[in-house]
């Protein structure tokens, strides 16, 4: 899609292959074209690195014995996993945008974490896990693995930026494991430049009285390609919130699997966006019951706010269902912001603009609401703030 | 689990439907698909060059289509064991006098003669390829009104169909469709003068009988400027251990403030695979109401589309899906907004039991010109045990912003409060139960034209009335 005038040298070496992304579950009629995302992917070669230091030193040190409460490392190939670890990830799950992308993700990683919080222990203080890419640090390959034992709880923040304005690519894979009754919860940020690829993978496995809770905010990046899978297990419980905002010429794929595979299981999947300019949308959610999950409770919802007459939004919700005894329900709807809000908001003396940003804003505000870490809530809010307010100002 | 909680409902009573004729024809081409056939069929039926020429035209890109890769199995299907044309041993009447006792027997059976009768201003009857019986109203025929098999229509108002036929549904549109488009035989054509309005409806019912066989109608409808209409479609077949195709074409035409309802009981047996397609294009202030209960064949693949072309263009669809044991039915609405202020209502239930599998896929499309735009999707799954399946796959493009679109869907089974409520008011747990299905397909019910409904109630009565509690 580059025109000829932003061709430079160094971006004309540069090639590209196509790829199909985020594969809907269950297919359905080709001249829709939502089946799959078709997207050229940079064919970069390893040798970009990122050498930059991602984990947060706070109250973990991980050049240090780790305590028995955590163990922090950051992802190695020589890193030795305990057994019970191992065998847990011996089963190759199919999961993540695709196979290709999940394969090198999970072989030639250049960063990532493997955490394991040790049985009922609370890590109080969330891990901040941060990637500012830029021209010398153009690649993050990282491979993450949370493991939770039996009553623990932990929360992780991943945030995703751009240090300066050159092309970069972020392709990731996170596998969870949530042993008994534990409770884990993912923050992704996304705010990379305009320029640059999202590319990321979180596989779950909800055990017996779980919880995984996953906290997405998709801000930034030419295309962002996200995927979620969760497996849950007897009593597990999925939650998903998330929110995009898409503007400029961007892409925004996203793909939700909530597996149901154990009685009294329970997901709720949670999506709000806007649309702004030229963007490109499209949600893919489903909610699978299998046979056996009797009791269980799938919710999904999408709700997007059009903000421009060239937007493009696209949704899928699915509801796949093989028991009887299981309560789905699922919902999309979009449109333009609420007249009489709108209407409303004015005659309290704010204008136009103002008011509309206001109504995007506070549509946001639940899901960033979830996120245990003020700075980042407030630099998610300005950037909404300043994206929303750019083309008017 | 506890399985005897279960309502355990019988398969749906197809008694009369399944009564067959003796397989006894006057002519039929060979299984199978070759252009040696296609012009056997174009020469009995002593067509004009130019559908010899689409038919030959239409195998070739059948040749050149894959068979959709989603959806449900249908690899069974051998399209050379398919006997594409059979025509019965008489020819077209206009009075049942005239049609062959066996023919005229089973129409009676289904009711048809009865219903000309008393609330029908027209009928066509449709044995295995060929229309055996036709007849309208005489002072419809003064207004204008034309209501005729497809053979006389091609016959009789040639440049009509050659300006319609196809047009909707072009060949090139899926594998079946170009099936059609070389095999098609029969059907009915309807044309409603402007401003006429037909008070009582029209209906034409498809009859296959031939095993092995299959149907190829092609309905064709064109209501003009201000007009209305009410058409009825019914198809049956009774059941044989081969399989037969319907893979049938349905194009209506409603132009400007025209409205058309185009209601459909389909009841093929359980050996059928409906490929059927339908499509309405809607000028400006048209309205389509398409009303659509889907109980038989093994499997079904139909998702009528309303292509909504004119300003404040309206379609609704209202539809029940019923699938029991052995059953895929995988059914739906496609509506595309291609003008402004054109609204949509989509409302499908679905019941699937014993094994079967309902499948609700939809599509949404708001095209960028479509500006407030307005749809409404609602679909709900009702499942009776864990050995069925339901899915929901809808799909919603939006590419434009002044619109107002809301989807909706929900699954479950019978709530056990609902139930206990019930039978604490001193029915019985079956009643109960049966109570609360006859309620879920009752919006529908209402939507059916009488008869219809009655026929569909003592369907789904006489399924419930087998349970054990």
């Amino acid at each position: 899609m580059n025109t000829a005038k932003h061709i430079n040298r160094e971006e004309s070496i540069r090639s590209s292959t196509s790829h199909n992304l985020n594969t809907l579950p269950a297919t359905t009629y080709r001249w829709l074209k939502l089946n799959q995302l078709q997207l050229e992917i940079p064919d970069w070669d390893s040798k970009h690195s990122y050498h930059k230091e991602f984990l947060k030193n706070g109250d973990y040190d991980i050049n240090e014995q780790n305590t028995q409460d955590i163990v922090l490392k950051k992802m190695d190939a020589s890193l030795l996993l305990p057994n019970h670890i191992k065998a847990s990830l011996a089963k190759k799950m199919e999961y993540g945008v695709s196979k290709e992308v999940i394969e090198e993700c999970e072989r030639s990683y250049n960063s990532g974490v493997f955490v394991q919080v040790g049985k009922e222990k609370t890590i109080l203080n969330p891990i901040r896990i941060d990637y500012a890419l830029d021209q010398d640090n153009p690649q993050v390959t990282d491979f993450n693995l949370i493991y939770a034992e039996a009553n623990s709880k932990l929360t992780i923040i991943m945030d995703y930026s751009n240090s300066d304005n050159s092309e970069t690519i972020h392709k990731g894979a996170t596998q969870i494991i949530a042993k008994e009754g534990s409770e884990v919860t993912l923050v992704k940020i996304q705010r990379m430049n305009d320029k640059s690829h999202h590319f990321d993978s979180i596989f779950s496995t909800v055990d017996y009285n779980a919880t995984v809770n996953y906290i997405q905010v998709e801000l930034g990046s030419k295309n962002s390609v996200t995927n979620y899978k969760s497996i849950l297990n007897e009593a597990g419980k999925a939650d998903l919130a998330s929110i995009y905002f898409g503007d400029g010429k961007r892409t925004i794929d996203l793909n939700y699997l909530m597996e149901h595979k154990g009685r009294r299981s329970i997901s709720n999947i949670q999506t709000k966006g806007a649309l702004k300019d030229t963007a490109v949308k499209t949600f893919r959610g489903t909610i699978d019951f299998q046979l056996g999950a009797s009791k269980s409770e799938g919710a999904e919802e999408e709700y997007v706010i059009l903000l421009d007459k060239k937007v493009k939004s696209n949704a899928i919700p699915l509801l796949l269902c093989s028991e009887d005894d299981v309560k789905g329900h699922h919902a999309a709807s979009a449109g333009k912001v609420d007249k009489e809000k709108l209407f409303y908001m004015m005659s309290r003396g704010f204008c136009k603009e103002e008011a509309l940003k206001m109504i995007v804003e506070a549509s946001f505000l639940p899901t960033i609401e979830k996120i245990a870490d003020h700075e980042l809530r407030s630099i998610i809010q300005k950037e909404i703030h300043r994206r929303l307010m750019n083309e008017k100002l | 689990m506890n399985t005897n909680k279960k309502t355990m409902i019988e398969d749906l009573e197809r008694g009369l439907y399944d009564i067959k004729d003796n397989f006894d024809y006057s002519y039929k081409t060979e299984t199978g698909l070759t252009p040696e056939i296609i012009l056997q069929i174009s020469e009995q039926k002593n067509e004009p060059v130019w559908m010899t020429e689409f038919r030959l035209k239409s195998l070739q890109i059948y040749h050149e289509l894959d068979v959709p890769p989603w959806g449900p199995d249908i690899s069974e299907l051998d399209i050379n064991n398919i006997v594409t044309y059979v025509k019965p041993k008489t020819d077209l009447n206009n009075t049942w006098e005239e049609v062959p006792n066996d023919i005229k027997n089973t129409f009676t059976r289904l009711g048809i003669p009865e219903a000309e009768h008393k609330s029908l201003a027209g009928v066509g009857a449709q044995y295995d390829s060929e229309v055996v019986y036709h007849s309208i109203k005489e002072e419809l025929v003064k207004q204008g009104v034309i209501y005729t098999d497809m053979e006389s229509a091609l016959r009789e108002h040639e440049q009509i169909i050659k300006e319609y036929f196809m047009t909707c549904i072009p060949p090139r549109d899926h594998k079946f469709a170009a099936l059609h488009g070389a095999v098609w035989s029969g059907g009915s054509f309807v044309y409603i003068p402007e401003g006429i309005h037909v008070d009582i409806p029209l209906q034409s019912y498809f009859r296959s009988n031939a095993p092995g066989a299959g149907q190829f109608e092609h309905t064709l409808i064109i209501v003009e400027k201000g007009a209305s209409l009410h058409f009825i479609e019914g198809c049956s077949a009774p059941k044989y251990s081969v399989n037969n195709l319907h893979a049938g074409c349905v194009e209506l035409f409603v132009k400007e403030n025209a409205r058309l309802r185009y209601s459909t009981i389909e009841n093929w047996s359980k050996n059928m695979f409906n490929l059927n397609t339908k499509r309405c294009i809607v000028e400006k202030d048209g309205l389509i109401e398409w009303v659509s209960g889907s109980f038989g064949s093994k499997v079904s693949m139909l998702y009528p589309m309303s292509v909504l072309k004119g300003e404040r263009a309206r379609a609704e669809f209202t539809g029940v899906t019923f699938a029991g044991h052995g059953q895929v039915l995988d059914t739906g609405a496609k509506v595309i907004h291609a003008a402004p202020y054109t609204t949509s209502v989509i409302n499908s239930k679905s019941i699937s039991k014993d094994g079967g599998k309902a499948i609700y896929r939809g599509a949404l499309k708001v095209a960028a010109n479509a500006h407030h735009s307005k749809a409404t999707i609602s679909c709900e799954s009702l499942m009776l045990d864990n050995k069925s399946v339901s899915d929901t796959i809808p799909a919603l493009v939006l590419l434009n912003d002044e619109v107002d679109i809301g989807h909706e869907a929900k699954i479950g089974r019978i709530s056990d409060d609902a139930i206990f409520y019930l039978m604490s008011r001193g029915l019985s747990e079956t009643d109960a139960r049966a109570m609360i299905v006859r309620g879920f397909v009752e919006p529908i019910a209402k939507e059916l034209p009488l008869e219809y409904a009655v026929e569909m109630n003592n369907l789904i009565k006489l399924e419930l009335e087998g349970t054990i509690g």
